[in-house]
């Protein structure tokens, strides 16, 4: 909302006060403020046109002028809108000026012809918007005269209004808010005096009827006959500027003021225009249609409100105007309209209609019946002083729901118990009168009633905000809460989470974070798109459907990178991914860690990188204590279907480590190969145990190695059990450290290298005991899985 | 003189010639070895036959001797020792300014970085971590929080649906664990913090992500006050940025808190002077806060009449883009690993 700083020194006393200041005091309070632009026009003076012509050499539309600027001085000035014809008084700012929109003005010769200064449009002194290039004329003025001296300074407040306070959609609103934050006179009331009118009575010149009194609370109808359209005065047309608004007739430009002001917006209709004296306001129906004020016609149906005659809608309720009953030139009879309408009902309609105008963003809010009669009055009141006309007496009002009066019972320790600091009570009443709330004692609790305008307070907590603002959270000191809890809620410092990361991180990993939201066309591509959960309202197919793996968004990071560094991409995330719908509509979210590999062409790199996964699993496993992981073969959809294993820990399968199926990397368009491991972390975590210290051994241990030979179907984990089963109570471990393939292990045959480790707690073993256990071991393997030895 | 003496003379002289440690080891054997040192066995060879007079006499003799060529033996060694180590600096010199192979160890990603460090802030003031659903229900997303459908306040949150009849939503919050946290608590004390991602129909652009994190903070006790929730602000932001940056509350509006405010941090290139990152205003919005509406309360089950609450909530990568100058959020998502690995 733009709010002129001139204008509000209308309704509160700014006196001494700076924009800036005051921008302070209403950000402070509630009213943020965004931007201060100052208008000031002492630099700029009036000139007069003493001739125009065109420029004789310019490719682009030029005219020079010889201005007069006072003291008999004449100067050469160039500008690129033709307006500014002999013996208009023009706005000059000559060289050396800033103008208020920040251009500094300097000596020019354009297209060889001097130029000594710059005439100036309403754009450049921030007095309004033109459409194309327009010097700004005056009316009045002598050549030299200071421009400020006909128009007064004044700064733009851009403010933000929050929903809750549509009151301060208006100057009225703001400058209560100042004079209660700055402690200045607030000088405005919010009901014009009563117009006494004239005969015949209102209610001979127009009807209403409500249909749907829920959504339309009140309707108040005032006719204003015998007036003339002309255009506004100046001091009028020139703050609709300053608040963003272009002047239209005095007529139109009434309820804009009136908007501006009590932040409630009117409708006026030539009452010429409509058919039969009785407006309804009704649900539209199928098939009506209405010219709109803005010249586009708006089809409207059942759930919108509409303002009809007899002949069909003559405006959308609360949101536009039709044009054909709207205010013309000839317009000599008209009919103000004042309504309250259901915010929901406008807003939904607004939506359904893609129109958002001022008044709709106003009535959407929903604005407090009681609102439409002040307003109705001060635009009477402006439309017969601007345009003449005589207003009628007994206005129709129609007004099926009056606005219920709230009452709020305010125990006062309330105040100093929610905010936290002691606020003397004559000092939370004087700011509750301020902002025009009635506050009266009642053998210590507060009868507060808030004023009719404020439909947002209805709680004590409310008073106290209100309470609070104007009293300044920087008067409240900072505080931590501390008290003596009996009870607690228990917090393990371990960060489960933050664990597995560690653990990717110290294998060299990076962690990504990436969005979670995917196409559901790529989901589909890779066959990952089962159980999963699309928008009803994306904002592109890009981003249609929540993601069911995180695998495509790692491999899409690695394409990402692939032609930015050059190092290996090593990369994890640990995010939820979404399946399926519960009972109660949502979905089943589970958090999954996953990391890929690319690994280089090297022949074994596939297994190399392979076994660093499993490697990184085996850690993730042992970190949290989860027991041993078992690895089964397993050819799941996107992966090497030679060289992938499901993850089981705690009997329970977890997740998948394994390279990625080649056809799986171009979809990505990926070059080479890449592993990766995909876990689901809370069934990792459910397997979590405790940890607890073994002794150390007292005894040496003894070591062999064993290279042992066998058919390429033979896994290192069948040989694993074999030893383990055949090597007696002596064996403390065993560990595959080599494999090895090639002709010194033979055609079809492999060689797999293990390292046993012998102890015993009792005692040190001796070498020849471990040779006879070595002698079993040799012997279970050669039977069982046809096992030669290398040495 | 006697043998005793005249064995050590020789010992110590010889001692005294040894130019290394494989002599000293030489003569040490050679008068001191246990099977046929000169001074440990031979002097003692013929003691047997002495009388008992003379037998104490040699011993003590041998002795002396013995622990006078250990001493010297010792001494020796050590000058050795301090000899071969003296020079070391140029004999096993290595350039020092040869540049280091890079750690293998992953970047942890900024926003998870932001996120530990804020959970183990609140953590320290006793703090614990809640999650909720991301697909969440209306109802614990809007209308638990009174934020009524058809109503003008859920206009600034624009919200993916993911059905027809908008009952299922992405959450645009991280507020509806506020509500589960007090269904699951029960009983006050409950002071948690809920971070996640959080979804808005927001066009992608420098200042805005149609995806982010957010982080909520939600304390319900006996007597907490707006004194208590903004300390708890300036605590976060100055454990967060340091002593000496400032954090600054606006009253504002939001359905689920009253009073409502905005909290903005001082900023860091101006120190509230005003300058071009912050737009002349010396100050960088952060985060939204209020006391908890009594409403509220009521749908977490707790009783409005007892227990007071204040809560807020923030972006994490609009903390990140504070405290590290970043520039364009976009850059959080994009997983360039370049940017990743500045952190």
């Amino acid at each position: 909302m733009r709010i002129s700083y001139e204008w509000l020194g209308e309704y509160v006393d700014t006196k001494g006060l700076s924009p800036v200041e005051a921008a302070d005091f209403l950000t402070m309070s509630g009213t943020k403020i965004e931007s201060v632009q100052v208008i000031d026009l002492s630099a700029i003076i009036v000139g007069r046109v003493l001739e125009q012509k065109d420029h004789p050499s310019s490719n682009k539309p030029l005219w020079i002028h010889q201005v007069e600027v006072g003291g008999g001085k004449v100067i050469q000035i160039i500008a690129g809108a033709p307006n500014a014809v002999a013996g208009t008084l023009v706005p000059v700012a000559l060289p050396g000026t800033r103008v208020p929109s920040g251009t500094l003005v300097r000596d020019a010769k354009i297209a060889g012809q001097a130029g000594q200064g710059m005439l100036c449009s309403a754009d450049e002194l921030l007095l309004g918007e033109e459409r194309e290039p327009r010097i700004m004329l005056l009316d009045r003025g002598e050549p030299g005269e200071s421009l400020a001296k006909y128009i007064p300074p004044d700064a733009i407040l851009e403010a933000e209004i929050t929903p809750n306070r549509p009151d301060c959609l208006g100057h009225i609103g703001v400058a209560r808010e100042l004079g209660a934050a700055a402690g200045r006179e607030f000088k405005a009331n919010f009901m014009p005096p009563y117009i006494e009118g004239v005969q015949p009575p209102a209610s001979e010149l127009i009807d209403i009827a409500i249909e749907v009194p829920d959504l339309c609370s009140r309707f108040v109808a005032v006719p204003v006959t015998g007036l003339k359209v002309g255009p506004s005065p100046d001091w009028v047309q020139r703050r609709l500027r300053a608040a963003g608004v272009r002047p239209i007739s005095n007529v139109v430009d009434a309820t804009a003021y009136v908007m501006l002001e009590h932040a409630k917006p009117t409708h006026v209709f030539d009452a010429a225009k409509l058919a039969g004296k009785q407006l309804h306001v009704r649900e539209a129906r199928d098939g009506e249609s209405l010219l709109c004020l803005d010249g586009q016609t708006r089809k409207v149906g059942p759930g919108m409100l509409v303002v009809a005659d007899a002949k069909g809608p003559v405006a959308i309720g609360g949101i536009i105007g039709g044009e054909e009953s709207g205010v013309s030139e000839s317009t000599t009879d008209v009919v103000i309209e004042s309504a309250g309408w259901n915010g929901v009902n406008i807003r939904a309609t607004s939506r359904a209609l893609g129109l958002r105008t001022e008044a709709s963003l106003r009535h959407e809010k929903g604005l407090a019946p009681e609102m439409a009669m002040a307003a109705a009055r001060r635009a009477a009141a402006l439309v017969r002083d601007w345009a003449g006309g005589k207003v009628h007496a007994d206005w129709v009002d129609v007004y099926p729901r009056p606005q219920e009066p709230v009452r709020i019972q305010l125990e006062p320790q309330k105040i100093d118990g929610l905010l936290g600091v002691r606020v003397p009570p004559d000092e939370s009443q004087r700011i509750l009168r301020d902002l025009d709330f009635q506050v009266r004692d009642d053998d210590g609790t507060w009868d507060v009633l808030p004023p009719v305008f404020r439909v947002d307070v209805e709680l004590p907590e409310d008073v106290v905000e209100e309470v609070g603002r104007i009293y300044g959270i920087t008067r409240i000191p900072a505080t931590l809460p501390g008290s003596r809890h009996t009870s607690w809620n228990i917090a393990p410092a371990e960060d489960n989470h933050w664990m597995l990361r560690e653990v990717l991180l110290g294998a060299g990993f990076d962690e990504v974070v990436t969005p979670a939201l995917v196409s559901h066309r790529s989901l589909q591509r890779l066959g990952l798109a089962e159980g999963a959960r699309t928008l009803f309202n994306p904002m592109s197919d890009e981003m249609d459907s929540m993601r069911t793996s995180l695998l495509p968004s790692l491999l899409s990071v690695a394409r990402y990178n692939q032609n930015r560094i050059s190092e290996r991409v090593d990369v994890f995330e640990l995010a939820r991914v979404y399946r399926g719908s519960r009972a109660d509509g949502l979905a089943d979210e589970q958090i999954h860690l996953t990391a890929l590999a690319r690994v280089d062409s090297a022949a074994d790199a596939g297994r190399r990188g392979f076994l660093r996964l499993k490697s990184a699993m085996d850690r993730l496993a042992q970190d949290l204590v989860a027991g041993t992981v078992r690895y089964l073969r397993e050819a799941p959809h996107l992966y090497h279907p030679g060289r992938t294993a499901s993850i089981v820990v705690g009997g329970k399968a977890i997740g998948v480590v394994g390279e990625l199926h080649p056809s799986t990397l171009a979809v990505f368009d990926l070059d080479g190969r890449a592993v990766a491991l995909d876990v689901d972390v809370e069934a990792l975590i459910a397997a979590r145990g405790d940890r607890k210290a073994t002794e150390l051994p007292r005894f040496p241990a003894i070591q062999r190695d064993i290279a042992v030979v066998v058919d390429m179907s033979v896994t290192a984990g069948e040989l694993h059990r074999a030893i383990k089963e055949s090597a007696g109570n002596s064996l403390e471990s065993v560990r595959a450290f080599d494999e090895y393939r090639g002709d010194q292990a033979g055609e079809g045959r492999k060689s797999i290298a293990f390292t046993l480790t012998f102890r015993s707690p009792e005692r040190t073993l001796t070498d020849a005991e471990v040779e006879r256990v070595m002698s079993d071991v040799r012997k279970r393997l050669e039977k069982k899985h046809g096992a030669r030895f290398r040495s | 003189m006697s043998e005793a003496t005249r064995l050590r003379d020789t010992a110590l002289a010889a001692i005294a010639q040894a130019r290394d440690g494989a002599e000293l080891e030489a003569i040490e054997v050679e008068y001191l070895g246990r099977r046929d040192g000169k001074i440990s066995r031979q002097l003692l060879s013929g003691i047997a036959q002495l009388d008992p007079s003379q037998r104490a006499t040699l011993g003590q003799e041998a002795n002396e001797a013995k622990r006078a060529v250990e001493a010297a033996l010792a001494a020796r060694r050590a000058e050795h020792e301090a000899a071969r180590l003296a020079d070391i600096g140029e004999t096993e010199e290595i350039d020092i300014t040869f540049p280091a192979p890079e750690l293998k160890r992953g970047h942890a990603h900024v926003v998870s970085q932001v996120r530990r460090e804020l959970e183990v802030i609140f953590a320290r003031i006793g703090y614990t971590v809640e999650e909720g659903p991301e697909i969440e229900s209306d109802w614990y997303n809007f209308e638990a929080l009174n934020l009524p459908k058809g109503h003008a306040s859920r206009d600034v949150q624009e919200t993916f649906f993911l059905d027809a009849d908008e009952e299922i939503v992405l959450r645009t919050h991280t507020s509806p664990v506020q509500i589960r946290a007090m269904q699951r608590i029960g009983t006050p004390p409950i002071y948690i913090i809920a971070p996640g991602r959080v979804y808005r129909r927001d066009n992608l652009d420098a200042t805005h992500l149609p995806y982010f994190m957010q982080l909520e903070g939600l304390a319900v006790d006996e007597g907490l006050t707006v004194g208590d929730l903004k300390g708890t602000l300036m605590y976060m932001v100055q454990s967060l940025f340091g002593r000496e940056r400032k954090v600054r509350m606006r009253p504002h509006h939001f359905g689920y808190t009253e009073p409502s405010y905005e909290f903005d941090t001082m900023c860091g290139r101006c120190m509230g002077k005003g300058c071009r990152s912050c737009g002349g205003q010396g100050w960088l919005e952060t985060g939204g806060c209020g006391m908890v509406h009594p409403q509220v309360l009521r749908n977490g089950g707790i009783d409005p009449d007892r227990y007071s609450g204040y809560a807020w909530g923030f972006g994490i990568e609009r903390m990140a883009l504070l405290k590290y100058d970043i520039e364009d959020l976009r850059l959080f998502y994009e997983n360039d690993l370049r940017f990743n690995r500045q952190f």
